[in-house]
């Protein structure tokens, strides 16, 4: 008597032999493969963080990766555990991502002690952008706070490789120290380039600080804003963003034309864990770019 | 859908037919309680009379055939500076038997977020499609709310739906693997009584369920929000899980990581996980969303019937009532849920 | 073996027995398809014959077993100075396990019962973190091997390692258990600490606490919930006390 039952092979599915490509929000299957990428380069950047510079190793799959400013990857270390970080690179550079990644755990902690060369697992891109296409012809505020660099990196890139799309554009950031200012060598290049606003500010200045000391709201309060032909994008501890928000809100800007970017535990990325839920909304896929008003909205958000 | 008439007898040859052939998990009675109700559990069985499908309810739902409690995802063994991964679905068939309607709902619901469009599972998909399933018509458990929910009545999803009809049951066929297995024992159309006697068991069992007030629970919810009862309950709560270990369509999960000893390989595990334990929504730095019992025991509540049906128009619950049966502290839906509605009254 | 470039440590690790039942180092000969990959991970160094701790050729030291006796806590603190990581292993290191027992009772009397006419020394059992600092408690009775390896292997890499904030219920219900509430018996399950596995429900005893209480436990229902099925208070107590490690708890 032959079997009842023919065993259904999902590895034989159409679906499954497809290139993996995460950009495609279709029936693909294989979504529990990485793209297995070598680590380049690894810049130290303060103490706590280092800069990571990942190329795929499939040449096909590294033609097909692209991403938009504000999604994030999840970077596995098998044996260690998978994390969300945010890219840092700009969108329009193929090669290689960079990712920025502070010294916090398990995973953060084994990545800190790789060398070049060793390879690692990326799943992705993720989640939602910080919608550049249509800050076009605006005014742009880049503000970040702390670690908050790190996803506002590539949104700045982006604005800076497309500087004639938009009016003034100002970008603010603040940490606590000047010790922990990230990127560092790169505000020179920043401020050199004609008609960019850079400013930077720390709470608490040291022997060789000759920048402003205090918060970032100060530095807002310098800037003359038409309030309605602004974008602003806000990347930092949810302090810092409430404050932030809350005075762009009073100087006039709308609430959704301010993003930000939220940050809760994840595990998949892929809205299947429910880790990431604020009140009942997937981080990882409505997510991690909101606007404000959808923030106020949002049950448990701040 | 198509329906068939299989006699007492030839439903036994059919079960061993399926025994002789297949892993079969079915419902099994495993001891009685203090009280002296029978407990029982979907396991697998070997012979025909190891299975009860008289059964009331079970302790845990069949979910674990499709999202074990631990399931490995992938192997890695390790080279220094690289790795190599392996990944193995489960491909064997198994066929379960006398699911009631509330559990072959919860599986549509786990449908909906594991097979549908974005970001399928292939290890769920592979098991689900591998699963023959034959689900069984019941009297209400006690209380169990699943007409409330809109789960007491299920049109697809299974392969086979057995009716009780005292000398023989009334099968609903909603597949042609169903239909094929089927036709392996001997069946007969329906006759104009059997549908009039499989109407009046329909209509008995639909007569008997307690009402519950559910369809305003999205927006009660956020009204809710600051409500006094999440206290109330959450204060009795021991963060144990066991309401989201038990329930049919809880599927949220952690994951371990395991390095064998000797650094050669790694285990990446899947573990089933409860939004009540303590670091659900830990970050790295110690920072916790969802710090204190109260708003956990919510946030249970807030993603079953306010957040599923924002995204699928309607509840996770199926109304099974596992979750309240199993509560060390007495915390239940039917009472939460009350409790709320009440409050919203006044 | 390198992995990623990264050469793990391997840290010296000194055994030190205390009053316990050895077990728990038991546990640690166990499992023997990993016992070689073990030792190669660390290198043990057993202090058991050494009577003198002054030797500093260790950076772990494993301390098993309770505090009982004067000599214990001279040499408990000598350690101390030495180690850069103290570990308290198994239940009786992390909370003075079952030989805490005796502390409910007069200690003369113990003494008698247990060495009749020629009595030994003895003071209060204390758990290592009442003699001097700990860094680290692998509670346990006895430890988990499984999870001790995976310890060390944190160690070794030197990344973090938590232990899990969820209770005995929840791996107890992943295994199946009928709970054992629902047959007429305690259980500490739902304040007890997991990662055990719990393998004394299913063996139908229900837990009995060895590792301790779980990550914010709610201690106050859960007497209530015991005291509702009818336990009485003394058998709730006894539970509690038997290894030791709710005595903290209010
Ligand atoms: C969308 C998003 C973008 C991020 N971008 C960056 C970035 O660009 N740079 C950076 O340094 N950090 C970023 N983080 C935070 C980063 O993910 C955590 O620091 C990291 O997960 C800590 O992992 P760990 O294993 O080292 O810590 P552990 O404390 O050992 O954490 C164990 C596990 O918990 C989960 N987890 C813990 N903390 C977080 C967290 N904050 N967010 C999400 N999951 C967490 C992870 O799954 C992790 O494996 C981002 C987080 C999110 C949600
Ligand atoms: S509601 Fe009940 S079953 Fe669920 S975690 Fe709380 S005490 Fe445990
Ligand atoms: S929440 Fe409770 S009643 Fe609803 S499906 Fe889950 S276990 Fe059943
Ligand atoms: S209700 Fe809680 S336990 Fe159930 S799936 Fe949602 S997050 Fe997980
Ligand atoms: S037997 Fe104990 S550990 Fe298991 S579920 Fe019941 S109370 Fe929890
Ligand atoms: S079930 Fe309780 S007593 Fe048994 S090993 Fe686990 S923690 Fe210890
Ligand atoms: S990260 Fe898993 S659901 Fe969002």
């Amino acid at each position: 008597m032959t079997s009842l039952f023919r065993p259904y092979y999902i590895i034989q599915e159409s679906e499954m032999a497809q290139p993996l490509d995460y950009n495609r929000r279709s029936r693909l299957k294989h979504v529990d493969q990485v793209f297995r990428s070598e680590i380049i380069n690894i810049i130290p950047l303060t103490d706590m963080e280092k800069l990571f510079q990942l190329r795929i190793l499939d040449g096909a799959e590294r033609e097909r990766f692209s991403f938009l400013p504000g999604q994030f990857v999840m970077v596995e270390v098998p044996g260690y555990g998978e994390i969300p970080i945010s890219i840092s690179s700009s969108p329009s550079h193929k090669g290689y991502i960079e990712l920025c990644i502070r010294r916090a755990g398990v995973v953060t902690g084994i990545l800190h002690k790789t060398r070049r060369g060793a390879v690692v697992g990326l799943r992705g891109p993720f989640g939602t952008h910080f919608p550049i296409e249509r800050m076009r012809g605006n005014h742009i505020l880049l503000i970040a706070g702390g670690l908050g660099l790190a996803p506002l990196r590539a949104p700045i890139l982006n604005v800076i490789e497309n500087r004639t799309d938009f009016h003034d554009v100002h970008i603010l950031y603040g940490t606590r120290q000047p010790d922990m200012l990230l990127f560092n060598y790169q505000y020179e290049e920043w401020n050199r380039i004609s008609d960019i606003n850079l400013k930077v500010i720390v709470e608490q200045g040291d022997e060789s600080w000759t920048g402003p000391v205090g918060l970032i709201t100060d530095l807002l309060k310098k800037i003359r804003l038409e309030p309605l032909e602004t974008y602003a994008i806000i990347c930092g501890p949810p302090v810092m963003f409430k404050f932030v928000c809350a005075h762009l809100q009073r100087e006039g800007i709308p609430m959704d034309r301010m993003f930000v970017s939220l940050e809760r535990r994840m595990h998949c990325g892929m809205g299947k864990c429910c880790r990431c839920n604020i009140g009942s909304t997937y981080t990882c896929l409505s997510g991690p770019v909101f606007d404000y008003w959808t923030v106020m909205n949002l049950k448990e958000a701040i | 859908m198509l329906f068939k008439v299989l006699g007492k007898k030839e439903f036994t040859t059919f079960i061993e037919l399926l025994l002789n052939d297949t892993e079969v998990i079915a419902p099994k009675q495993v001891g009685v309680d203090t009280s002296g109700k029978p407990l029982h559990q979907y396991l697998p069985v070997q012979a025909f009379t190891e299975i009860d499908l008289s059964y009331e309810t079970t302790e845990y739902s069949a979910k674990t055939y499709f999202l074990p409690f631990r399931e490995n995802l992938s192997t890695c063994s390790f080279l220094d500076m690289v790795w190599d991964r392996q990944i193995k679905y489960r491909v064997q068939p198994r066929a379960i038997i006398g699911l009631h309607a509330c559990d072959i709902n919860a599986l549509l619901k786990l449908d909906k977020v594991l097979a549908g469009d974005r970001f399928p599972s292939p290890y769920y998909i592979s098991r689900r499609k591998n699963t023959f399933i034959v689900g069984i018509d019941h009297d209400p458990c006690e209380g169990g709310f699943c007409q409330a929910v809109g789960a007491d009545v299920v049109t697809h999803g299974f392969d086979l739906y057995l009716t009780d009809l005292e000398d023989r049951y009334f099968v609903a066929i909603n597949s042609e693997r169903g239909f094929n297995v089927l036709q392996r024992v001997k069946t007969r159309e329906p006759t104009a009584r059997d549908n009039n006697d499989y109407l009046d068991v329909r209509r008995r069992i639909a007569g008997q369920f307690k009402p519950l007030e559910v369809h305003n629970l999205p927006n009660l919810m956020d009204i809710e929000f600051e409500s006094k009862v999440w206290k109330k309950w959450a204060d009795k709560c021991l963060s144990c899980g066991s309401c989201a270990m038990v329930c049919p369509t809880c599927y949220c999960y952690g994951i371990e990581e395991r390095v064998s000893m000797d650094n050669a390989e790694s285990a990446k595990v899947k573990q089933l996980y409860s939004c009540q334990f303590l670091d659900f929504a830990m970050v790295a730095g110690g920072h916790n969303f969802r710090p204190d019992r109260e708003t956990r025991l919510k946030y249970r509540y807030y993603h079953q019937h306010r957040g599923f049906v924002e995204a699928y128009e309607e509840p996770l619950c199926v109304g099974c009532y596992r979750c309240g049966r199993v509560c060390l502290a007495g915390i239940n839906p039917t009472d939460i849920i009350g409790d709320l509605q009440t409050e919203y009254q006044e | 073996m390198k992995y990623l470039g990264i050469e793990p440590k391997r840290p010296k690790v000194g055994v030190f027995d205390f009053t316990g039942c050895e077990g728990c180092e038991l546990q640690l000969a166990n499992k023997e398809e990993t016992v070689p990959a073990f030792l190669q991970a660390i290198e043990v160094v057993d202090f058991r014959e050494i009577s003198s701790t002054s030797s500093d050729d260790y950076e772990v030291a494993l301390i098993e077993g309770a505090i009982t006796r004067d000599d214990e806590i001279r040499r408990l603190k000598e350690i101390r100075k030495h180690a850069k990581l103290l570990v308290a292993l198994g239940s009786c290191a992390c909370f003075g396990g079952v030989n805490r027992l005796k502390n409910g009772y007069d200690l003369d009397a113990v003494n008698q019962e247990v060495y009749g006419t020629e009595p030994k020394e003895t003071l209060p059992t204390q758990a290592v973190k009442e003699v001097v600092s700990v860094d680290l408690e692998i509670p346990g009775c006895p430890v988990d091997k499984a999870e001790v390896e995976r310890i060390v292997q944190h160690l070794i890499w030197d990344v973090p390692y938590q232990f899990p904030a969820y209770p005995v219920c929840f791996e107890c219900k992943q295994r199946y258990t009928t709970c054992v509430f629902e047959l007429g018996q305690l259980c500490l399950g739902p304040i007890a600490r997991g990662g055990c596995h719990a393998p004394c429900p299913a063996g139908g005893s229900g837990c009995w606490g060895c590792r301790g209480p779980a990550a914010d436990p709610n201690l106050e229902e859960f007497l209530q919930i015991a005291k509702d099925r009818g336990f009485k208070k003394r058998e709730i107590k006894e539970r509690l006390s038997f290894y030791g490690g709710f005595e903290d708890m209010p």
